[in-house]
């Protein structure tokens, strides 16, 4: 049979036409195939010790790792559309705060038959601190192992204090006087973070609970939490001691005054160590407790590792939990970049014990307090966290009247939280 | 089959790709988002009728974040039309070195929001940022946050402007101009009674593009101010965004989607009514 140019022609198009309505294979995990082992992982923990492990697990099941890295809010958009889709990572890094949400909904796996089968012979939970356990559990199940356990605490230049002859601040007062005293030729004693996460810390020194599940109301007591955003307002647009933040998605701003020596103190954890030291090597480090208002607290942040529920392989998953979760990779991270760890054994590591800077940090975790778990626990956190940002940066940026800002968070809770 | 009844089927199998293409990633997402917004829960899987669309009505601050979208589409509109015009006017002169000067307004365009936004966040910080080093003390992004994206936005798309009505400007016979020149029009009168009025489609059709895409802007609020400070630029797409990806409420937030989608239409209508009212010929 010939064909002629017009039938070839309309013969190639309906094959092109049912080529491209022809599905595409169903992937195991992110349509790489059994071969690859997809991990999502935040950008700016790409250490050489968890590269080392990478390749490891990698030799040891014969697979390609995917490691691909995002920034938190990335992270979380892609995640978030993976889950809709059905196609879900192997392995995920999180901020803090997810697994519970996620177990919540369903799109994380229980770890508890992994804990129960390993969990003795790889220390988990015996060797992690109590509030790591806690907070990436639910309804008595284990969803995810804490990476990294880190607290916020005044990180300060020596020299700017000694040269202005301050020591470091303990209370709040101490705390607004050093800031005063240091405020001068272009340099700001501090310098607020726009990010509305380092509120926490001043809400619990001033005793403010977050969310009460008996009353279902946040920000208590209420003239207490009004009381502490008044005082963080207050450095900035009446004491004049550090800069108006700027609204972005960027929370280095802090950090980049510090090392550009614009700012003598900041409220930080360890992840601004690194930049710090590389950007401006000259600056002498100091690290305080935590600040008394009402009480001495901090609060308790850092990332755990979660599987997702249609996660292909999660032995392969859990395989990597262990390994990445390891002391002797714990230790590698804290000799490479400083971080803070969770087991109880690394506090008594060398590295932390002899370092000043990581053993503060290290003595602060006793104290640090996860002061969002309840209201996580609600599966509302999305929602209060969106409302808590416009309240700060009303405050903290705008200037807004305090008492004002938190009523009118405290009554947009009060509708989702009902 | 007749001589045009195989042409029909031949023409259709050509088109077939493009409606297969469109179908899949315009029509199918579309009925996706409106039978999404019939849904609540996190995983958007339990019916609730209208009421993601009700609540949506309801809810200051959806109410908030299209006031500020209206705000931000008016003043990409008036200065897409206002600096876009008077570019093209100054372009269209036999100026030395026009043809550079038109590339260089374009660049800005053929650049990608998150670079432009990356840029400007980086010039107008201002602690770190290159004009308060440039000792000029400004805080426009704290002062002035939707009119600073504003700007922002204008820097990136008068170039474009420009381009459409300098093209415009071109398609107006000289004819009428030395007409107008020869009876003792001034500039000013043969700019407001010739140039302008034959200018029209243009202006309708750079008024409606504005506005659509003041509409759908989404990146200046993400990349220069996250929504902030406070609320005060949480665009729609940006508070649609949120709401399905931060809060997690993806039926409340495809609800939202068609409403926008709903008053895109409808502005999208209006314009092309008034533009066809406003239309002359000579």
């Amino acid at each position: 049979m010939t064909l002629s140019r017009r039938e070839m022609l309309q013969l190639l198009g309906a094959s092109a036409v049912l080529t491209a309505c022809a599905g595409a294979p169903p992937a195991a995990s992110q349509g790489q195939g059994p071969g690859t082992f997809t991990v999502y992982w935040n950008a700016g923990h790409d250490y050489q010790a968890y590269r080392k492990v990478i390749a490891e697990f990698e030799a040891a099941h014969k697979v390609t790792v995917n490691f691909q890295k995002y920034q938190w809010p990335d992270l979380r958009t892609r995640l978030l559309a993976d889950f809709a889709s059905g196609t879900v990572p192997d392995l995920v890094e999180e901020p803090g705060g997810w697994v519970q949400e996620f177990a919540i909904s369903g799109n994380a796996r229980s770890l508890q038959d992994f804990v129960d089968k390993d969990g003795a012979a790889m220390g988990f939970p015996a060797d992690w601190r109590e509030a790591t356990v806690s907070r990436n559990s639910y309804n008595g199940q284990v969803y995810g192992v804490q990476l990294h356990f880190t607290a916020t605490l005044l990180v300060y230049n020596k020299q700017m204090l000694a040269e202005a002859g301050v020591e470091p601040p303990t209370t709040w007062q101490e705390f607004l006087d050093a800031a005063r005293k240091l405020t001068k030729d272009g340099v700001y004693g501090t310098a607020l973070n726009q990010d509305h996460g380092y509120v926490n810390p001043w809400l619990m020194q001033n005793g403010v609970r977050v969310y009460d599940p008996a009353t279902k109301e946040v920000l208590t007591p209420v003239d207490q939490a009004v009381e502490a955003m008044r005082f963080q307002a207050d450095l900035v647009h009446k004491h004049k001691v550090a800069p108006v933040p700027v609204s972005s998605t960027d929370y280095s701003g802090p950090q980049k005054l510090f090392s550009a020596k614009r700012a003598a103190m900041i409220i930080t954890g360890p992840w601004d160590l690194g930049p710090i030291r590389q950007t401006s090597p000259d600056i002498e480090i100091g690290v305080a407790a935590p600040l008394t208002g009402k009480e001495l607290a901090t609060n308790a942040a850092g990332v755990s590792l979660f599987v997702p529920s249609k996660a292909a392989r999660p032995e392969l998953s859990w395989d990597f939990i262990k390994r990445v979760t390891a002391l002797e990779v714990e230790q590698a991270a804290t000799k490479e970049v400083g971080m803070l760890m969770p087991r109880k054994s690394w506090a008594e590591l060398p590295e932390v014990k002899n370092d000043p800077i990581t053993k503060a940090f290290s003595e602060a975790l006793a104290v640090a307090r996860d002061s969002t778990e309840e209201i996580r626990l609600t599966g509302q956190s999305g929602r209060y966290d969106e409302a808590l940002k416009v309240m700060y940066q009303s405050v903290v940026i705008q200037n807004e009247p305090a008492d004002q800002a938190v009523a009118k968070l405290r009554e947009t809770a009060a509708g989702f939280l009902k | 089959m007749s001589l045009s009844a195989r042409y029909a089927r031949t023409a259709y199998l050509f088109l077939l790709p493009a409606l297969v293409f469109f179908t899949a990633f315009f029509y199918v997402p579309i009925a996706n988002v409106i039978a999404t917004s019939l849904h609540t829960g996190p995983q958007a899987d339990v019916f609730a009728g209208l009421s993601n669309y009700a609540d949506a009505l309801a809810d200051p601050s959806v109410r908030h974040s299209f006031l500020v979208t209206l705000g931000f589409s008016g003043g990409v509109v008036a200065g897409s039309l206002v600096f876009g015009l008077l570019l093209a006017l100054v372009l269209d002169q036999p100026l030395k070195g026009r043809v550079t000067f038109r590339a260089m307004l374009l660049v800005p365009y053929l650049t990608s929001v998150a670079i432009v936004g990356l840029l400007w966040r980086n010039i107008l910080d201002p602690q770190l940022g290159i004009l308060n080093r440039l000792g000029l003390d400004q805080q426009w992004l704290n002062e002035h946050p939707l009119a600073t994206i504003v700007g922002v936005t204008l820097w990136q798309t008068v170039g474009y402007t420009m381009v459409l009505f300098l093209a415009g400007l071109q398609g107006i016979p000289e004819t009428y101009q030395e007409a107008a020149r020869i009876d003792g029009a001034s500039a000013w009168q043969r700019f407001w009674r010739i140039t302008l009025p034959l200018l029209a489609p243009t202006t309708l059709f750079v008024s409606v593009m504005a506005v659509i895409s003041g509409l759908q802007a989404f990146g200046q609020a993400y990349i220069i101010t996250n929504g902030g400070p406070g609320d005060a630029t949480d665009l729609s797409v940006f508070h649609i965004y949120a709401t399905a990806f931060k809060t997690r409420d993806f039926g409340y937030s495809s609800a939202q989607s068609v409403l926008l989608l709903v008053v895109i239409v409808l502005f999208t209508l209006m314009q092309l009514r008034a533009g066809k009212r406003g239309e002359v010929t000579y």
